[in-house]
């Protein structure tokens, strides 16, 4: 009769093998569809194994406490040709008959991916049905992620980073991605139309690429905006939203200034000065000019600097010194009509200071007893995790929110 | 005519004792008795003057033959073990090799080194000597695996000014035959590596006897599907980097594989190369297959055990591709 193997799934992502912690059959047994029959542990749960079909099971070869890679046939079940075609499954292919005829099992000191037979030789779980019941098989433990350096310098060649070919899935060994799968990916898109990316675009996508290599949080806090409308409304010039929140977030930075800190090794370094950059959006990207010392000036003060900056980020004309050094931005994504959104800091920065567009709402009101109109917009604040916590964002975002509701002090 | 190894080996030195006077030959018993391993079976014959027997001392032999190059002459020196050639090494890596660069005088000997294992000959009749001839600067080390090598480069060799240490395989001696010395393919010249067989997947770099083993582990592996491309270095020293590089930089993978002790050698070599010139090219970290290091056992088995096969070249491709 024909044998159905039993093979280690896909016991989800990111795992490549599982131990066997028990079995609850033994040779010899009569199983059922989709019964349990061996109990498996990986770095992440227990799960059951289930038989793909009915059936009595012939062989064991996987033993108990032993790890087997994702795609390792563990036994087989001989079933009946009547249950084969019920179920649809595939069955036992010549290379684990053979492996099966040598009581092929996988050698201790050798990885998962063998099998030793009799003769000395090897049987790979790659000579089996690449598919068993859509099962993926097998995730090989050097993962999808590894680049050769002959990969690596193709895509040198290309100009092609890590990201550009996560997209490609891979045929090499351990699920790896080849130099062929490229060229084939890119033969693919090549009929696709396409336009060339900006040096603009480009450094956005390097400083979010480096930047997302970091466990990054986000945190949102409401806040009422008609005290700063209407404050900003009374100056003249009215100056920006933006440098409202901008300097309102420096000074709670100057009073939690390890928040703004950056985790180099073991050592969380704070910031000197307090200098705050600000998003501006431009064509195709986004500049971030960065006003010095915002803890120590009014926003009178700083609002011909601030206003100065803006224009020379949209003109292009920004001098370069003035980029760098700052230790937190703020963007005010509010202004492309947005109500929600999850800023990504700098690369070299901890901190993201987000504001929305602001929505008016009804709120209770206690003192008059009754819903009044108010404008509501969202702070977000997005952190490197490493550096501080939920409850440190909170209160940071709480101060800020707190010294935006006396914009006459700022 | 079939013509074996040993054939084209002795032809040659009948060609060169033939077409060049300042050719002799020197050895142990090659003179009436024709060599241990009928190697030179007749010269004397013809030549009585210039196919001359030597005391059992590698040390008087080489040294003799370093004389007669100063004076002019093309020594040929038959080791009838290359094991035994240690017991001459001061002469060949002291005198021979560094003659050139001290005096500007050439030492054109070549010494002939019965090399490599065969079932049953144990640890001083078994022994792969290329790599250690290859360390020192000023020998060129000679590994031929085919009837026509044998023949042209040991002509080549014998032509050349420099001392040679021409490595020829026991086990190819009876065993590989060819219909003539020109049967082979494509004649190379010294220095220049040899594709033995085309393949995209792997690449084995070997050389000598080794050349045989890895073309029937490609055999092997050809039923599953898998190409293997097999470069026979032909010369170890020089060492052919080029067609190596270029043969890694089609497959992307890297199996040396010699006969000799796996310490440093010439799959080392090989190794270093392609790490250096070609680490771009790679798919997967470069592999070497020797022999085991100990000594060489007497028991064919543990002899078949102690080198590389046809089934342990392939498992170690195995390994490779699965990388």
């Amino acid at each position: 009769m024909p044998r159905i193997p039993i093979v280690m799934p896909q016991l989800g992502e990111s795992i490549a093998e599982a131990t066997i912690i028990r079995f609850n059959v033994a040779v010899g047994d009569t199983v059922e569809m989709d019964q349990e029959i061996i109990e498996v542990e990986t770095s992440k749960a227990i799960m059951g194994i289930t038989t793909l079909c009915g059936g009595v099971v012939k062989e064991i070869f996987a033993e108990e406490n032993t790890s087997y890679a994702v795609g390792s046939v563990l036994g087989t079940v001989e079933a009946t040709a009547e249950e084969i075609e019920r179920t649809g499954v595939s069955t036992v292919s010549e290379g684990v008959s053979d492996a099966v005829d040598n009581q092929g099992r996988q050698s201790e000191e050798e990885t998962n991916l063998h099998f030793k037979t009799e003769d000395g030789g090897y049987f790979e779980p790659k000579d089996v049905a690449p598919t068993v019941q859509g099962l993926p098989v097998p995730a090989g433990k050097k993962g999808a992620h590894y680049i050769s350096p002959r990969m690596r310098a193709r895509m040198d060649e290309l100009g092609l980073r890590a990201a550009d070919i996560s997209a490609i899935a891979g045929s090499g060994g351990g699920g790896r991605v080849t130099v062929e799968d490229l060229e084939g990916f890119l033969e693919y898109i090549s009929e696709w139309p396409a336009s060339p990316a900006s040096p603009m675009r480009l450094a956005v996508a390097d400083a979010m690429r480096r930047s997302w290599s970091r466990p990054l949080a986000s945190v949102g806090h409401p806040l009422i905006m008609d005290k700063l409308l209407d404050h900003r409304r009374a100056q003249n010039p009215k100056p920006g939203l933006t440098l409202y929140v901008l300097r309102a977030f420096a000074l709670a930075l100057a009073e939690f200034p390890s928040a703004a800190g950056f985790l180099i090794g073991e050592k969380i370094v704070h910031p000197k000065s307090f200098d705050i950059g600000c998003a501006v959006q431009v064509e195709d990207g986004v500049m971030v000019p960065v006003i010095r010392q915002v803890d120590t000036k009014s926003v009178s003060a700083l609002s011909a600097e601030y206003a100065e900056l803006v224009d020379q980020s949209r003109s292009r004309r920004l001098p370069e010194h003035a980029t760098k050094g700052g230790i937190a931005t703020v963007t005010n994504f509010g202004t492309f009509g947005l109500t929600w959104g999850t800023p990504i800091p700098l690369p070299n920065e901890t901190l993201i200071l987000g504001i929305s567009a602001g929505v008016k709402k009804p709120v209770w009101s206690d003192q008059v007893n009754a819903f009044v109109p108010v404008i509501e917009a969202e702070l977000v604040l997005t952190f490197d995790h490493r550096v501080i916590d939920g409850g440190d964002a909170g209160r940071l975002l709480n101060r800020v929110a707190q010294l935006l509701s006396e914009p006459e002090k700022l | 005519m079939s013509v074996t190894y040993i054939d084209a080996i002795r032809d040659a030195q009948y060609k060169a004792l033939e077409t060049d006077e300042t050719v002799f030959i020197y050895g142990q018993d090659i003179g009436g008795f024709g060599g241990a391993f009928k190697a030179t079976k007749g010269l004397q014959e013809k030549w009585p003057d210039r196919v001359l027997d030597s005391p059992i001392s590698e040390d008087a032999m080489v040294g003799m033959a370093i004389g007669a190059a100063i004076e002019g002459m093309r020594p040929i020196i038959e080791m009838q073990f290359a094991d035994f050639s240690s017991v001459g090494f001061n002469q060949i890596v002291n005198n021979a090799a560094t003659h050139f660069y001290r005096t500007g005088v050439p030492i054109p000997i070549t010494i002939r080194m019965p090399s490599g294992g065969t079932p049953g000959s144990g640890p001083f009749h078994s022994q792969s000597i290329e790599a250690i001839y290859s360390h020192y600067p000023g020998c060129i080390v000679l590994t031929p695996a085919t009837v026509s090598d044998a023949y042209h480069m040991l002509l080549e060799g014998i032509a050349m000014d420099d001392p040679v240490i021409y490595c020829e395989h026991k086990f190819l001696y009876r065993w590989l035959k060819s219909d003539n010395y020109d049967g082979d393919g494509i004649r190379l010249p010294i220095g220049k590596a040899r594709i033995t067989r085309p393949g995209k997947h792997a690449t084995v770099v070997t050389y000598s006897a080794m050349v045989h083993e890895a073309v029937r582990a490609a055999e092997m592996l050809q039923a599953e599907g898998w190409e293997i491309e097999v470069v026979d270095l032909r010369s170890v020293k020089p060492l052919d980097t080029d067609t190596v590089i270029a043969s890694v930089a089609r497959t992307g993978r890297l199996l040396a594989v010699g006969e000799a002790f796996p310490w440093g050698g010439v799959t080392a070599e090989i190794v270093a190369r392609v790490v250096k010139e070609g680490f771009h090219l790679l798919d997967a970290p470069p592999m070497r297959l020797n022999a085991k290091d100990t000594p060489i056992p007497y028991h064919p088995k543990l002899w078949a055990a102690h080198r590389p096969t046809p089934e342990s070249i392939s498992h170690a491709l195995k390994q490779l591709l699965a990388y």
